[in-house]
């Protein structure tokens, strides 16, 4: 019997590649695929997929005791917990300054420019910053620690269709990254790109969050959308070729299945091994959905998903 | 190609207000405005009117006829006020609408028993129909059986492929294009077509609808649409058939709607090698056909690129 020959696509379009980190700063680079992900036969996906880990410039009230005790005193500290991510082999980490959420500590530019520097002294990874996605909030923060990382290429998100405009302007001024995200619909997301681009911002210095769902919790809509949007940019659409970043962790984590442990009925088995498989297969399908950058919160998801990549990348 | 005229409808607040109000001078003064544009029909849209609506058509036809001398278009999903409209109306008026559902049972006796036409959209029921060949398939199994039990001629008869927004169901703009070329084709003597056009603009920025129902247009003519519902103040749209029927090429942009209405009546897709890219509006034209056929994603600014 002959062998079966792979059916292979020809494809036009690219997938942008997506520069993070400089000025003494390691650096890393997403995208830059000529086929779907993980489809070797068909193209090149020259850049791994890169795992961000989540640290919160102050220490999360409403976290599962399995993050908590994973993670320990460090959750107390941005640039100690920034330190102990990077040791569980963070490529990059994605700050969450949620200490200047109105409902949390309404904190503003002082301390944001505080937090990112205890971070940006504390590792030398690639790091992204996002706000606490209240637009004023978000711009007062963002603009603040911009300059505190000026020259070093951070991501700063996140940038909406409401409210761009101050982000990408500050990105463009300090050489900075936009994270660009709409709610997981494909004509947003492209919509969201335009925008940006209009203002005058570089399309490759985006890199878009096409919203999670976690597994349960639509993660099949947004696995349907990342590939809509890949199928789009490999057919030469340039205003879907972006690499996206999706926050995994942030979406497991919060459903019941991940918090639950009280009055959980037996057959959901053992309740942390169930929240850490929920993490990781929202994670591992977004990466066969396309994802560039991972964001994830427990350590040991962080292990499970570099096993899987060293396997299959 | 022959409009109903789409503005007497309840989604309009003023047109709401005059309905419970019982406005006969706005509602007059609107319908005689659609005819002074050149409407063929004015639809009459009521909307549910559960309770009242036996009551609001027979005024609805009533008040409207006493101004205007046009084919009525009852739309309303409640067939008790349909057949008062039916009572009502002085000539063959137009049922809007039944779908590939139980209301065939109903309406397509009814269409029958007052001698009116009968829009039948292609919606089982269900979920909205995926492709031209699934719109066909209703038609065949459930429109035309129900339509022919009934003894409607199929020229009597106008079927509606259910047009969908194109910011969400992109995939769709062309197979509601396909399914008109289709419909032409599925009975003998052919049955008519509609559609509500500017559902294809629907949830798209206010200044770009007008441009994307005028190229959907001249696609779904290319295919065969007989009589759409739309906008009769849309003086662009409303040029569009004089141009085609007249062939008049004397400027880049009709030259551009021959070209579209051309390719699209040979079946093919529009080739804009041709078209006068100096000419903004041509730019326009040709970026609109793109996202319609599904050649460039769909954003609210894709016009900008």
């Amino acid at each position: 019997m002959a062998p079966l020959e792979a059916p292979v696509e020809k494809w036009t379009g690219k997938i942008r590649e997506l520069k993070l980190g400089s000025g003494g700063r390691k650096t890393i680079t997403v995208g830059g695929g000529t086929t779907l992900p993980f489809v070797k036969f068909e193209g090149a996906q020259p850049h791994r997929p890169a795992i961000a880990i989540e640290v919160q410039d102050k220490e999360p009230t409403d976290w599962s005791e399995f993050l908590v005790s994973a993670w320990g005193d460090a959750l107390k500290n941005p640039g100690a917990w920034a330190k102990k991510a990077a040791e569980f082999g963070a490529d990059l980490l994605y700050i969450r300054l949620a200490s200047a959420h109105p409902e949390a500590s309404n904190t503003g530019a002082a301390q944001a420019k505080k937090s990112a520097s205890e971070v940006l002294s504390a590792v030398d990874l690639p790091v992204i910053f996002v706000g606490p996605d209240v637009a004023e909030k978000d711009n007062e923060v963002l603009v603040a620690v911009s300059d505190v990382a000026k020259g070093q290429r951070v991501g700063l998100g996140n940038c909406v269709e409401k409210n761009y405009k101050t982000i990408a302007a500050t990105c463009m001024a300090d050489g900075h990254v936009a994270i660009a995200k709409t709610p997981i619909e494909i004509n947003l997301a492209k919509q969201l790109n335009i925008l940006l681009s209009d203002v005058g911002l570089s399309p490759d210095s985006i890199l878009m969050d096409p919203t999670t769902g976690a597994l349960g919790y639509g993660l099949e809509y947004t696995y349907s959308v990342m590939e809509r949007l890949r199928l789009a940019a490999l057919m030469g659409d340039g205003m879907t070729s972006m690499p996206m970043i999706c926050t995994a962790g942030e979406e497991s984590w919060r459903q019941k299945e991940s918090k639950a442990t009280l009055d959980v009925p037996q057959a959901w088995g053992d309740n942390q091994e169930r929240s850490l498989i929920w993490e990781n297969v929202t994670a591992i399908s977004l990466l066969a959905a396309g994802a560039d950058i991972l964001v994830l919160r427990h350590p040991k998801t962080v292990v499970t998903v570099k096993a899987a990549l060293d396997k299959s990348f | 190609m022959k409009v109903i005229g789409e503005s007497i409808h309840v989604i309009a607040p003023a047109v709401r207000t005059a309905i419970e109000g019982r406005d006969k001078a706005f509602v007059q003064n609107m319908a005689k405005r659609q005819a002074q544009k050149g409407a063929y029909a004015l639809d009459l849209n009521i909307g549910p009117q559960k309770k009242t609506g036996v009551e609001v058509m027979d005024w609805m036809v009533r008040t409207v006829q006493e101004v205007v001398d046009l084919p009525l278009s009852l739309d309303t999903t409640n067939a008790a006020a349909i057949e008062s409209g039916l009572k009502a109306s002085k000539k063959m008026a137009i049922i809007n609408s039944t779908d590939a559902t139980d209301r065939l049972k109903v309406l397509m006796p009814m269409a029958a028993q007052y001698d009116a036409h009968i829009i039948a959209l292609t919606y089982g029921g269900t979920a909205l129909p995926t492709s031209a060949d699934a719109r066909v398939e209703l038609v065949v199994e459930k429109i035309l059986p129900a339509a022919m039990e009934a003894g409607i001629p199929s020229d009597r008869l106008f079927l509606d492929p259910l047009v969908l927004t194109v910011n969400g169901n992109q995939d769709q703009a062309m197979q509601t294009v396909e399914a008109v070329r289709l419909f032409k084709q599925i009975a003998e003597p052919a049955p008519l077509t509609t559609c509500g056009l500017s559902n294809i603009s629907n949830s798209c920025p206010t200044e770009i609808r007008p441009l994307m129902n005028e190229v959907f247009l001249i696609m779904m003519l290319g295919a065969g649409l007989d009589a759409p519902i739309a906008d009769v103040f849309d003086a662009e749209l409303m040029r569009i058939p004089r141009v085609l029927e007249s062939r008049d090429d004397s400027t880049p942009v009709n030259k551009v709607y021959l070209g579209i209405y051309d390719a699209y009546q040979s079946g093919e897709k529009y080739d804009p090698s041709g078209a006068d890219m100096s000419d903004q509006r041509v730019r326009d034209i040709v970026k609109t056909v793109q996202v319609l056929e599904g050649k460039n994603l769909y954003a609210h600014s894709y016009l900008k690129l």
